[in-house]
């Protein structure tokens, strides 16, 4: 090929060519890594509650088993739990049971009741409105009642089931959350199981600061709690 | 035409010349660009020396440049569009062409008309490289390597054209028309720059599967109210969207939303997701992502009194760097820089109701099981694809909510 034009052509038309070439064969390469499944993408964290590190195994054993025994998974229609169910299935004593919540004295407070009522004052409002409006990445909130040692235990029982659900209602009435059924673990101990000492007076906050705490006090109450767990 | 040269002639050194220069730099953009076609992340090519140094998937100005929508045409129409870069291959291996007859044939006896033509469409690179320089400069705020690389080869054949055109200027008018040459010469340049460009566009796969299969939301409504609506023109559609003030992505896909004129046809609404341990449970607080990030989450929440939110927000965009480097000091310092410009917000930054709304968003995002990233990107509901939230974003509108498109 002498022509200096046709050299020039065909110059062009091979560069054109060549050009093309690597055009598609880059585009087919994409097309292959395409229907390939991207590992990276399916490794990408999904957004979830709060993991704190007191969310440790025995922790959240007792807590699952309080939620699927008091009615917060699945559609039971009962909710909250006694003292007899706490002691079958938490399979664990007393102050191992106290224990539990221990690196809650942060996070948790103790609602205070008047001896045998189950009223909650203006102090008990702003306590629990408090740790409920504190909920950061929490998926659940506990009530534990509790009542003295004063009475029977059967009446005490009642006392303390009552209490859980006066602070219920208040949240229910407060919030007006629709979902708040499947955010609220109730549990009932009465007098006859895991009763507070009196270090919780001057540990734990509660709703009648400066007042008079001791065993009788501290136990009419209900320990509120949101819990940073997966469960 | 058969003068065959005997000493290389400038205008056909500088036409080569520019031609593999504009080659090399315009197959390796058109790689990188290709790359991105299997929807994964790539680095993207910045380097003087084609093809040697890449920065893997970190941002750089070449990486600016391919994911701004001035990289390609028909973006609606083509996932990610046909790059530019793939005309300047077909263009180049033109000039090449006209290089190589430069050199091997004395200029003068080529016919005057067809050196006027090469003359004129010589030019026409530098042309647009002026017009890409400038769109550089002026939306992009940097230049690229590679495409300084393409400027540079522009120049030289633009040269080269212009001392062609000289030459034939001088002398008297002889041949066949200029209008028959100028015509001839400018439809093969136009067949050789389109026809890599058309081979292109046929062989990228069909992406209509892949928009919309990302999932959708699975609670719309957020029940406490905690969620912000943002202002904005004539909003034709919802959208819900996942960000967070100090991400850089957010900023971009803000600033394509904006500059397409979509931004202002949605109906926003925002859900901030700070990637900052210090508010968001689902981060290390000890390696905050976007360290600051929550105390900018919540001004922007503060916002909303004085209608501000989205002004904070697009100001936030604008100075990232500064308020990282002041986060990562202290979240104190964050909160100073913004009092000096918003005012009325600093002190609600601090609120316990501004800090409680904010969780509220958050849990937003657990009960929805959104990605731990951002941004994340709703349109009634239906999530965009991370995939095609840049190069596919006018592609993936155009099936999702084609009337958000200008």
């Amino acid at each position: 090929m002498k022509n200096p034009m046709m050299i020039g052509l065909g110059s062009g038309a091979a560069a054109l060519l060549l050009m093309t070439g690597i055009v598609v064969s880059r585009v087919k390469a994409a097309e292959t890594r395409l229907k390939e499944p991207d590992k990276a993408q399916e490794a990408v964290a999904v957004a979830d509650h709060a993991e704190e590190a007191y969310c440790t195994p025995a922790f959240k054993t007792v807590l699952q088993r309080v939620l699927n025994a008091c009615g917060l998974v699945g559609q039971e229609s009962r909710r909250g739990c006694q003292p007899g169910d706490v002691k079958t299935f938490a399979s664990i004593d007393d102050d191992d049971f106290n224990a539990l919540f221990t690196p809650l004295v942060k996070r948790g407070g103790i609602v205070m009741f008047d001896e045998g009522k189950e009223d909650i004052d203006d102090g008990a409002r702003r306590l629990v409105e408090q740790k409920w409006g504190d909920r950061k990445g929490a998926r659940y909130f506990f009530i534990v009642a509790r009542a003295s040692k004063t009475g029977s235990v059967d009446k005490n029982r009642s006392l303390s089931h009552r209490r859980a659900n006066s602070v219920q209602y208040f949240l229910k009435e407060k919030t007006n959350d629709p979902d708040l059924d499947s955010q609220v673990g109730m549990l009932w101990l009465g007098s006859e199981f895991a009763q507070l000492g009196k270090d919780y007076c001057e540990t734990w906050e509660n709703s009648r600061p400066g007042q008079k705490c001791d065993t009788e006090t501290v136990n009419r109450s209900a320990f509120v709690s949101w819990v940073d767990c997966r469960l | 035409m058969s003068n065959e040269r005997t000493r290389p002639a400038p205008a056909a050194l500088l036409a080569i010349a520019g031609s593999l220069l504009g080659l090399a730099f315009g197959a390796v953009s058109t790689t990188d660009f290709a790359a991105h076609l299997d929807r994964k992340v790539h680095g993207v090519t910045c380097s003087f020396v084609p093809g040697l140094l890449s920065s893997e998937g970190g941002a750089n100005a070449c990486a600016t440049a391919l994911y701004s929508p001035y990289s390609s045409l028909f973006r609606r129409a083509i996932w990610g569009g046909v790059p530019i870069a793939v005309f300047a291959l077909g263009a180049f291996a033109f000039f090449l062409g006209m290089g190589v007859w430069l050199l091997r044939q004395e200029e003068t006896s080529i016919p005057r008309s067809v050196r006027l033509s090469y003359g004129a469409l010589g030019l026409t690179p530098a042309l647009v490289s002026i017009l890409m320089f400038t769109i550089s400069m002026t939306k992009l705020g940097a230049v690229c390597k590679v495409c300084s690389g393409i400027y540079v080869a522009s120049f030289l054949v633009a040269a080269s054209a212009a001392l062609v055109l000289k030459n034939a200027l001088e002398e008297a008018p002889s041949g066949p028309p200029v209008l028959m040459a100028g015509a001839t010469l400018a439809a093969l340049l136009g067949g050789m720059t389109f026809l890599p460009a058309g081979v292109y566009a046929a062989s990228v796969p069909d992406f209509g599967t892949y928009v919309g299969g990302c999932g959708k939301l699975e609670k719309g409504e957020e029940k406490h109210g905690a969620l912000l609506h943002l202002p904005t023109a004539t909003p034709k559609k919802k959208a819900l969207m996942f960000v967070d003030p100090l991400c850089p992505t957010c900023k971009a896909f803000h600033e394509q939303l904006s500059s397409e004129g979509i931004f202002d046809r949605l109906d926003p609404t925002v859900s901030l997701f700070p990637l900052d341990g210090s508010c968001n449970w689902m981060i290390d607080a000890e390696r905050p992502v976007h360290p600051g990030a929550c105390v900018v989450a919540r001004a922007v929440i503060c916002g909303e009194g004085s209608q501000e939110s989205r002004a904070i927000l697009e100001w936030a965009y604008e100075h990232q760097p500064e308020l990282t480097a002041a986060g990562k000091e202290s979240p104190a310092k964050v909160k100073e820089i913004i009092a000096s410009r918003f005012a009325k917000v600093s002190s609600c930054i601090d609120d316990a109701k501004t800090e409680r709304r904010l969780h509220q968003m958050l849990q937003f995002a657990v009960e929805n099981h959104i990605r731990v990233s951002t941004p994340q990107f709703y349109l009634d509901g239906q999530r965009l694809c991370d995939e095609d939230s840049d190069l596919g974003l006018s592609y993936a509108l155009r099936r999702l909510a084609p009337e958000v498109l200008p």
